[in-house]
């Protein structure tokens, strides 16, 4: 019972892993709190759903669709709205009220488009395999092999490449890495396309899993900021471990307490770790490193 | 005409809630998205006080007061160390747990399915049954509130909510204490907005926890930031624009199904646009810098 737990919070802890990333990417660089990402899931949710769906477009064509929509979406809410703020260099309050305010009105033209209740996608086969003591439907395989093929390659990235690079000089001080020439423009809007991308993946495995829904976006980014606070702000690969530690405890809460409470445990051990690891698992570590390098 | 009464009750509500919440969000520059969990608890203590307890209605807006208030307390003593977005953060999660106690602590709320009949409130030996009476009650609780959050902006104690609010190191080295200023005010939006949350609940005469919720705290918040922080016509005149204009949206024929996504685009993205354009609001002092 509790592996079986265990199997499917880890299945899930891919999709948060996928948000997580991509708004630790976002939050690390530019220092906005990316409430927006959310809508962007949910605009990506419903490109894929409509693609399919109403389109019939090939599978293959349909994903590609959303995670470009996803991504245009991220962008375009940069460079509108995030953009001129900067240049105005407002606090971080206005970026958050406008985070706000972008949600809102995304996911609410969503549900005027596709109305608001839950749509659930009429996956072909939910053909079921067991490995070992557990159960899994193909789709979960799905998630965990997209995850891991997508967040491999972008952690070597940020760790090896010359982008990945750049966009650590900017999480460590912007202003020092704009005077070696750094141009910290287009390095946000880097960080925006690739962590969008990352929220159109999530939403496309979400609607094959569950189903595509406009009021999923905040519940589903709260559960992943939950997780890059517990793995460490600042750190990038911090979200991924803090992904997968707050699935085990929801699982184990699901176990000995009640499902109808993990909502209310999860937010309990963020405000813990906010109040007695501010720097999560993970933070320590990044200052040592910064030390050594 | 009932009609008229129910829009003036609406509007004095909020009002009431955008008056205590601008305490906090303008005098005191914390940007809390919670408010709804206690215009819940507010909702939910004086509807049991009165139900299960035999209060009077004026006692359990007391006791809704002070128990409102204590629960700002306890969320605040936390979350009032954290700074900026982890402070947000802190609110939003507060938010969500308690809407979930409302939701599933099932022997004391009746959970998802509410408290149905809820009688009208007695107040001074007149039962508020009808519409016209309710919004004359409910604007003189508005106007209470109201003169209330006057006073206390106006009060010495006003004045150093503002300080601590644009410095706060130079409010500490004067010796002031920071932490007790922010609890204070938080404390008290908090017990003000419970108040309105019972007189919410003796108008509806029906309450589940679906009206307490995170959209909920982001439409007060959106009221006061509209409307402008930081002054006593700014949250006023948020209400009265936002609560009034989704039935503007009625006049003009748009669905009922359609009406409630299209306001939600249309304060959503007036909540950008004055963010970027004019984050003072329509008629506010305190522009979040």
């Amino acid at each position: 019972m509790l592996v079986q737990l265990i199997a499917n919070g880890l299945a899930n802890a891919c999709l948060t892993a996928l948000m997580a990333t991509g708004f630790a990417l976002i939050y690390n660089t530019t220092r906005i709190f990316h409430l927006a990402h959310g809508s962007v899931y949910v605009v990506a949710a419903y490109a894929y759903y409509a693609a399919a769906q109403y389109l019939h477009w090939p599978q293959f064509v349909a994903v590609t669709f959303a995670v470009a929509v996803g991504t245009f979406v991220g962008c375009a809410i940069e460079l509108l709205a995030y953009s001129p703020l900067y240049r105005k260099q407002a606090s971080t309050t206005i970026y958050l009220l406008t985070s706000f305010g972008l949600y809102i009105a995304l996911i609410n033209t969503v549900a005027l488009l596709f109305g608001n209740e839950v749509r659930v996608f009429p996956t072909t086969q939910q053909s079921a395999v067991s490995l070992g003591p557990v159960l899994l439907t193909g789709i979960q395989l799905l998630e965990v092999a997209t995850s891991i093929v997508v967040l491999a390659p972008l952690m070597i990235l940020l760790r090896k490449s010359n982008w990945g690079r750049l966009i650590r000089a900017v999480r460590d001080n912007p202003t020092l890495a704009s005077t070696t020439g750094v141009n910290l423009a287009s390095v946000r809007r880097f960080v925006f396309a690739a962590g969008s991308a990352l929220a159109g993946v999530a939403a496309v495995l979400a609607v094959l899993d569950v189903g595509a829904d406009p009021q999923s976006g905040l519940p589903v980014l709260l559960i992943a900021i939950v997780a890059v606070i517990v793995g460490g702000i600042g750190s990038f690969g911090g979200p991924i471990l803090g992904s997968m530690i707050v699935a085990l405890l929801q699982s184990i809460a699901i176990w000995q307490i009640s499902p109808k409470w993990s909502q209310a445990i999860t937010f309990g051990i963020l405000i813990l770790f906010m109040i007695f690891r501010p720097t999560g698992l993970l933070g320590i570590r990044r200052r040592i490193e910064e030390v050594i390098e | 005409m009932t009609y008229v009464w129910h829009l003036g009750v609406m509007v004095s509500l909020y009002i009431a809630v955008a008056l205590s919440l601008n305490l906090v969000i303008g005098e005191s520059g914390l940007l809390s998205v919670c408010q709804a969990a206690f215009y819940g608890i507010g909702a939910y203590a004086s509807t049991l006080l009165v139900m299960k307890a035999h209060w009077s209605f004026g006692a359990s807006i007391i006791g809704t007061l002070v128990f409102a208030s204590l629960s700002a307390i306890c969320i605040g003593l936390p979350s009032l160390r954290l700074r900026g977005d982890y402070f947000v953060l802190a609110t939003l999660g507060f938010q969500i747990i308690l809407y979930s106690v409302l939701y599933n602590w099932a022997d004391l709320t009746n959970g998802p399915n509410g408290i149905p009949g809820i009688p009208p409130p007695r107040v001074f030996g007149i039962e508020l049954a009808s519409p016209y009476r309710y919004c004359t009650a409910s604007f003189a609780m508005a106007a209470v509130i109201g003169g209330f959050t006057l006073v206390i902006v106006r009060s010495p104690f006003g004045r150093l909510m503002q300080a601590v609010r644009d410095n706060e190191v130079a409010a500490a080295s004067l010796g002031k204490n920071w932490l007790l200023v922010r609890l204070t005010a938080f404390a008290i939006g908090a017990g003000l907005t419970a108040v309105a949350g019972a007189f919410y609940a003796g108008y509806a005469r029906y309450i589940d926890p679906t009206s307490f919720t995170v959209m909920e705290s982001i439409f007060m918040v959106s009221i006061v930031v509209v409307g402008g922080a930081g002054n006593f016509r700014g949250p006023a005149v948020g209400a009265v624009v936002l609560v009034l204009l989704p039935e503007g949206l009625r006049f003009l024929q748009i669905p009922e199904a359609i009406a409630a996504n299209l306001r939600q685009v249309v304060y959503g993205m007036a909540l950008v646009l004055f963010m970027l354009f004019r984050p003072k609001g329509i008629a506010g002092k305190y522009g979040f810098d």
